[in-house]
């Protein structure tokens, strides 16, 4: 029967393991975040009342495999790295989809926008869970001079990383799924699935109209900086900002009939035109298979090893 | 905030997902259908409301406004949130594609719930209409706090400590949010009342130039 191990250690030495990897972690996406942003600094800045509806011919396996195989695939195999316990099972997840990520050739700079979108919620639990892991038997707790409410519990860093490491390996899969096929593709395989056409549409529609909505609220808000408005932590924000949601819904709104008259004009019944035709292969089965299977092989390899 | 992937258990987003179909599926027969392609486009308004960061203090929130979501959309509003989650993914980045039923059970559910208090409560006068509104989207971030502390704690008594901090880091948006939400209902309340009538098939009736 084993006890809760408490491991003695000095104040310095427990800081520094409890603040270092998260400081590291923390300037880590500061620093990506900076580059991004650098990059994408002004004079470059996509239009985007032109959506970019169609992903840059790159012509991988993933490109040409066929939507629906992609789709089922990816969501079923998401699950099952959401299924895993861990922490080396969840690291072979992460291998496997930086493979995949390879092989579709997927853009650098978006795919660490994804793990920087993560990144705050995922080292909330990295920091927090270790101090509020409830102590069981046989865990390794280090504390500083019997003070036992503040030790960093072993398991609780475990469990986090675990968490953490899941997150980044179905993150890293997102940039495959969703952008090795046109948008309008993508929808099309989801709707063939069975998910009702009326969704794909909408998803098309607002995401059009995201980007005109964007543009609008960029410019009403480079309006009232000319007029010298600044965020504080005021009421008078509150009521500048709350304004400010309340035109962008009023034009909105207005936008929305002549959006539909318009559509109808031009003899939309409901649906739209499809992108392509579907073909099944048998390679596209494979494909599925030969995936699916490597999660079966993973999940056996997490219950059993 | 939104739940990564990986942290909830499986059973979890599984039935996240199918709650969430069965909502969406309600809340698209409570909306025409031919009123589904306005309500994209008005997701499009919220979506970008969404982006805007409030200053509080040192730091800055963003809004959420699932009361807001819910006071102007009503029943409609689990589609439009639903729909906003799948967009986020698919350009900001962020999006737990296991987790996407609970999140959006997690906003959606406040939203429906606020729209009911809204129409209920929101009376005649513009004054009584800001205070519900602001009551509401206040509501509206409370909820989605406990509904994301409880889906946390389905973890087991690990998760305790992390739910308990969630909800904790919402306090200040939610007081954002109710100041915002009232704000914004006063204005729309001034300039274009017809928004807060309690059914989206009303919101465009009159021809626009």
């Amino acid at each position: 029967m084993a006890d809760v191990i408490h491991i003695q250690m000095p104040f310095w030495q427990l800081s520094l393991m409890v603040v270092v990897p998260p400081s590291i972690l923390i300037a880590l996406v500061v620093w990506l975040r900076q580059l991004i942003l650098a990059r994408s600094m002004p004079g470059e800045e996509p239009d985007w009342s032109v959506p970019p509806l169609e992903a840059a011919e790159r012509g991988s396996l993933l490109h040409r495999w066929d939507v629906r195989c992609k789709i089922v695939t990816i969501l079923a195999y998401s699950f099952m790295v959401a299924a895993l316990q861990h922490i080396g099972s969840a690291l072979v997840a992460i291998a496997i989809s930086c493979l995949v990520l390879v092989v579709s050739r997927a853009s650098l700079s978006r795919v660490t926008m994804r793990l920087l979108a993560i990144a705050g919620f995922v080292s909330m639990f990295i920091v927090v869970m270790p101090f509020t892991v409830p102590a069981r038997d046989g865990d390794t707790v280090f504390v500083i001079n019997q003070m036992t409410w503040l030790g960093v519990n072993l398991r609780g860093l475990l469990l986090a990383a675990t968490i953490a490491a899941k997150a980044v390996a179905i993150t890293l899969l997102m940039e495959p799924l969703l952008s090795t096929a046109p948008l309008p593709v993508t929808l099309q395989g989801l709707s063939r699935l069975g998910a009702p056409e009326i969704i794909g549409q909408m998803v098309l529609l607002s995401y059009r109209y995201l980007h005109v909505f964007r543009h609008e609220a960029r410019r009403m808000s480079a309006g009232m900086q000319v007029r010298g408005f600044r965020k504080r932590t005021d009421i008078a924000t509150l009521r500048a900002v709350a304004n400010f949601l309340g035109m962008l819904f009023v034009r909105s709104f207005e936008r929305t009939e002549r959006v539909f008259d318009a559509m109808r004009a031009r003899g939309y019944k409901g649906k739209m035109p499809e992108q392509l035709e579907l073909k099944l292969h048998g390679a596209d089965l494979l494909a599925a298979g030969l995936w699916m299977t490597a999660g079966i092989v993973l999940i056996l390899f997490d219950r059993l090893g | 905030m939104h739940i990564s992937d990986g942290v909830l258990p499986i059973s979890v987003t599984i039935g996240g997902y199918v709650a969430c179909a069965a909502l969406a599926a309600w809340s698209a027969r409570r909306t025409h259908s031919d009123e589904l392609p306005k309500l994209a486009v008005v997701t499009a308004a919220f979506f970008v409301a969404s982006l805007i960061h409030v200053p509080f203090g040192p730091t800055s929130v963003h809004l959420i406004i699932p009361g807001l979501t819910g006071a102007l959309l009503g029943p409609s509003a689990f589609l439009s949130i639903g729909l906003g989650l799948v967009l986020q993914s698919l350009l900001f980045q962020f999006g737990g594609l296991t987790a996407l039923g609970a999140n959006a059970l997690m906003m959606g559910l406040p939203a429906l719930a606020c729209g009911w208090f809204f129409q209920k409560f929101k009376g005649q006068t513009r004054t009584r209409q800001a205070v519900t509104g602001g009551l509401a989207g206040a509501a509206g971030t409370i909820l989605a706090a406990i509904i994301l502390a409880l889906l946390l704690a389905t973890g087991g008594e690990d998760f305790f400590g992390v739910a308990k901090i969630a909800l904790a880091a919402h306090i200040p948006v939610i007081l954002i949010e109710g100041g915002i939400s009232a704000f914004t209902v006063g204005f729309l309340a001034r300039v274009k009342p017809a928004l807060l009538q309690p059914s989206f098939v009303h919101l465009a009736k009159r021809p626009h130039g």
